[in-house]
């Protein structure tokens, strides 16, 4: 029997699957649905999680008394619940052109992967959206939650492909016009776009979408080796850009990158939101279990 | 504005410029080459705002994006230049052929204080001439020592005079400007000479002026050419043995002179130390007021082999080290031994009347140990005698008598050669003489020169007394008998067989003898004729023959110091030779050398040479290459480790 077949999906190994079943989202604020979920609210609610006491008053729920200390004390206590609410997970996942380079979709597919299932096995609403392939309406997996969802969940990101030339930016509008429900939403991508994410990020964070931004670059984006006299493509608008003296330009170009790391970082912070940026030659346990995990993505 | 173009370098092959057409070639391809690479990256993004950003912030943008180019045509140009053979024009006149003079003499080894002699000055600024020649340019070098000799012939070859300035080195002999400038002349006769530049320190021989009573260094020549004269004059003071000579006060003792001398510019203080043989026999300290000498006096026993040795040893700084030490070898002191027959009574009288003289034949038939030292003979046969000098009476040589014929008429002394050693003060002008020597018709005296005699008296018709140099003896001869003669009666007979008595102590080296000085070593009369093996001081060797009289001759000796003479291994002989010459010991200059028809100055000042630019363009332009591998191998400023 082949390791594949072994395997419950191809885009996680087992051992990181099975782990990743054990972990969950970790949202700096609560921005859950009032639908009772698994989520724990700050607020008291209904579930067997005891979380206080207090007096009963005209109008309150008789159901809710403890009859124990009202029999002790012959005054009458609420028992007050934690109240467990259900949490959205959007998944926005980069599948422009320019992911296809050097595995940055790949990784992109399954760090969605291991978070998705983080949320699902936590019974959170976990939608997944292809952005960048189209500019019309977006391909995606509708909210689903539990355990039952997985199958369906790993089959939309293995057939989901890299392609097309439409920047995170613009994805972002398809993908409110769609969503609804608040709680974190997960970008994947390189974030190389002319266009502006901050506006992106404004629009998530209105629809009550913590941002958690992920940006993969290749090795030779984060430190590319290149000298002489250059045409560059792009390649997804095909368009040219002559360079001449490349490697006197190196410098300038980190500078660049630096700070459009920097500007993601700041612009997600803003929105209570987290940011990394990885190299998709980055190992997938040492980023989910360790660069993760120690940021507070995850617990 | 002559400063100006003082400045502008002249070109020497400026036809090179062509090569800058080259840059036409060299941009076309540019631009040809620079076919852009295509590479396909995620996004433009980031690069755009590169581009964009280095635009605002770069000013020489299109300079920095064509910096290859750039490079390429600095590079270029200055190859092209280099080719141009560029040069600084120096304060000199362009020569095409120039021989330069070095003084070599002992004095050019003077030091200063830090060590650097004369020669080593002028070898640096000879140097620089060799290093700003021109390709049209050619020099000679002339090192003057106890000759001139040529060092190279007439090339541009910079390799192969720098060698030959290095191998030259300072002779212990004074100097012979004479015979650089005869040199320089004949060279003169080939080439175009203009110019001759002359390196010396000017410590020439000289003379009190006339006029002003200065001293004046006066060579007798004829200048073809202009001479410049770039005197060498490093401060330094000196005291030296400038004399050591030896007579014999007493058939057992020897009386040593020794002349001690200092330079002018200071007072001077040396100890001097004699040794015999290894052993000290005299010491004294010499304290010298500037431009004194003294004469130091030692005697030492005659009655063996002495080999002396005074040495100097200088207190304080000693310019010139050669001068401090000098050699002389003393025979054992005997008695003259002469050969006259007993018929010459008058000669045998006179002779034995003079102290340490054994005349022969004795009544006791004793026959000297060696040759007879002198020889007075009326005897023809007696020529056959090995003897160094010899006095024939009455004798008309072989060769002389298809020449001179002797006649019965009565003859008188018309003039006669007073400076000759066996005539000094002998009156001759009263002598009668009852026979003549008349000189056959058609002959002159300069056929009797041209047969190796000098004439040392003249009568009315003939010469009355020759003399012939044999070997490195002598031969006098009296074409007149004393017997027919009143010379036997007259005051000047027994001074002139003292006189005889004297240059034959000479010749046994018994009376005067003086330390021989570097040149030449004095010629030696070996017993065995054949081939002998000469050590100098530095420790070459020479292989040199004997002439067929069997004397060793016309060794040079340039070198203070002990020449040892060997035959099979075996040590014959051991000469000291030394410097001994008061010119050089003080090492007085004179700025103006004064010519039979003009006088040559020093030049002030250093005359600035051409300097050749092409070295530093070829230079910078292998910078420029270096440059440009850099710029484009070196890893980008700002890029994170």
């Amino acid at each position: 029997m082949s390791t594949a077949a072994t395997q419950f999906t191809s885009l996680l190994p087992n051992d990181v699957l099975a782990r990743a079943e054990k972990m969950r989202l970790n949202p700096l604020r609560r921005r859950t649905n009032r639908m009772r979920g698994e989520h724990l609210s700050g607020k008291g609610g209904t579930s067997i999680e005891f979380s206080d006491y207090r007096e009963y008053v005209p109008g309150d729920d008789m159901r809710y008394v403890d009859w124990n200390i009202f029999s002790r004390l012959n005054h009458p206590y609420l028992k007050l619940y934690a109240h467990e609410e259900e949490m959205h997970v959007a998944i926005l996942l980069d599948s422009s052109s320019s992911m296809e380079f050097e595995g940055k979709f790949e990784l992109a597919r399954r760090v969605a992967a291991a978070l998705g299932v983080m949320g699902l096995m936590n019974v959170e609403r976990v939608s997944v959206f292809k952005c960048g392939s189209t500019s019309g309406e977006l391909p995606y997996l509708r909210p689903c939650t539990g355990r039952a969802s997985l199958k369906k969940f790993f089959r939309f990101l293995e057939q989901t492909t890299p392609g097309g030339s439409v920047s995170i930016d613009e994805s972002v509008d398809q993908v409110l016009k769609v969503h609804s429900g608040k709680g974190i939403a997960i970008v994947l991508s390189d974030f190389l776009t002319l266009g502006d994410v901050a506006r992106s990020f404004n629009l998530l964070f209105g629809a009550g979408l913590e941002v958690y931004a992920l940006q993969i670059l290749g090795p030779t984006e984060i430190s590319p080796e290149l000298a002489g006299y250059l045409r560059f493509v792009d390649s997804e608008t095909n368009a040219t850009l002559d360079v001449s003296s490349v490697g006197e330009l190196l410098g300038m170009y980190h500078q660049h990158r630096l700070g459009l790391e920097n500007y993601l970082a700041s612009q997600c912070r803003k929105r209570n939101g987290r940011f990394l940026s990885v190299s998709s030659e980055d190992p997938l346990k040492s980023l989910l279990f360790d660069q993760m995990l120690r940021q507070g993505w995850i617990r | 504005m002559s400063w100006l173009t003082q400045w502008i370098p002249t070109f020497f092959a400026p036809k090179y410029a062509w090569l800058f057409l080259l840059a036409i070639p060299v941009i076309i391809f540019y631009f040809l080459k620079l076919r852009r690479t295509r590479i396909a990256i995620s996004s433009l993004a980031l690069w755009q705002q590169v581009i964009n950003d280095q635009r605002v912030n770069a000013p020489f943008q299109k300079f920095k994006r064509n910096m290859l180019l750039f490079l390429q045509l600095l590079l270029l140009s200055l190859l092209a230049l280099a080719a141009m053979q560029p040069f600084w024009r120096g304060d000199s006149e362009r020569l095409t052929y120039l021989p330069i003079l070095i003084d070599c003499s002992a004095s050019m080894g003077a030091v200063d204080a830090e060590g650097t002699s004369r020669l080593d000055v002028a070898k640096g600024e000879i140097q620089s001439i060799i290093d700003g020649l021109l390709p049209d340019q050619k020099l000679t070098l002339i090192a003057m020592g106890s000759t001139a000799r040529r060092l190279t012939e007439f090339t541009d070859n910079k390799t192969l005079l720098t060698d030959a300035l290095k191998r030259l080195e300072v002779e212990q002999v004074p100097s012979k400007l004479t015979d650089g400038l005869r040199l320089a002349q004949a060279l003169s006769r080939t080439q175009s000479i203009e110019t001759v530049r002359l390196y010396s320190d000017g410590n020439l021989p000289t003379r009190p002026n006339p006029a002003t009573g200065e001293l004046m260094a006066e060579v007798d020549f004829d200048l073809p050419f202009t001479l410049d004269f770039f005197q060498i004059d490093l401060p330094g003071n000196n005291i030296g043995i400038t004399a050591l000579n030896a007579r014999r006060s007493s058939p057992e003792r020897w009386d040593i002179f020794i002349r001690i001398e200092g330079t002018a510019s200071a007072s001077t203080e040396a100890e001097l130390v004699l040794t015999s043989n290894g052993e000290p026999v005299g010491e004294e300290r010499v304290i010298l007021n500037a431009g004194e000498s003294q004469r130091l006096v030692f005697s030492v026993d005659a009655r063996t082999d002495q080999a002396l040795q005074a040495s100097l040893k200088p207190v304080g700084l000693d310019a010139l080290a050669a001068d401090d030490s000098a050699w002389l070898n003393l025979p054992k002191g005997r008695e003259i031994d002469v050969y006259c027959p007993t018929n010459m009574k008058a000669f045998r009288h006179a002779l034995e009347s003079l102290p340490g003289v054994l005349v022969y034949p004795r009544a006791d038939a004793v026959e000297p140990a060696n040759e007879y030292d002198l020889v007075i003979s009326d005897n023809k046969d007696d020529i056959a005698r090995e003897t160094p000098l010899s006095i024939f009476i009455g004798v008309l040589p072989d060769d002389l008598a298809s020449l001179i014929s002797i006649q019965d008429e009565p003859a008188e002394v018309v003039d006669w050669e007073r400076d000759a050693q066996i005539l000094q003060h002998v009156q001759l002008k009263e002598v009668i003489i009852s026979e003549m020597p008349v000189k056959n018709e058609g002959i002159s005296d300069v056929s009797i020169e041209d047969l190796g005699y000098s004439i040392l008296a003249h009568g009315t018709q003939g010469p009355l007394i020759v003399s012939q140099r044999v070997g490195i003896g002598k031969r006098y001869f009296l074409l007149f008998h004393t017997d027919r003669s009143t010379l036997p009666y007259r005051v000047g007979f027994p001074v002139f067989i003292a006189n005889a008595i004297n240059e034959a102590m000479q010749f046994a080296s018994l009376s005067d003898i003086r330390a021989p000085s570097t040149g030449v070593l004095p010629a030696q009369v070996m017993n065995e004729p054949g081939t002998y093996r000469v050590t100098t001081p530095e420790g070459r060797h020479e292989e040199r023959s004997t002439d067929a009289d069997g004397v060793l001759k016309g060794i040079s000796a340039p070198e203070v110091g002990e020449y040892q003479i060997r035959k099979s291994g075996d040590l014959v002989a051991k000469i000291g030779v030394s410097l001994l010459n008061p010119t050089e010991s003080r090492l007085e200059t004179v700025d103006t050398i004064t010519f039979n028809e003009l006088s040559v100055e020093a030049e002030q000042q250093t005359v600035q040479q051409d300097a050749p630019l092409w070295t530093w363009f070829a230079a910078a332009g292998f910078i420029v290459l270096l440059f440009e591998w850099w710029y484009f191998q070196r890893r980008p400023v700002g890029v994170p480790e």
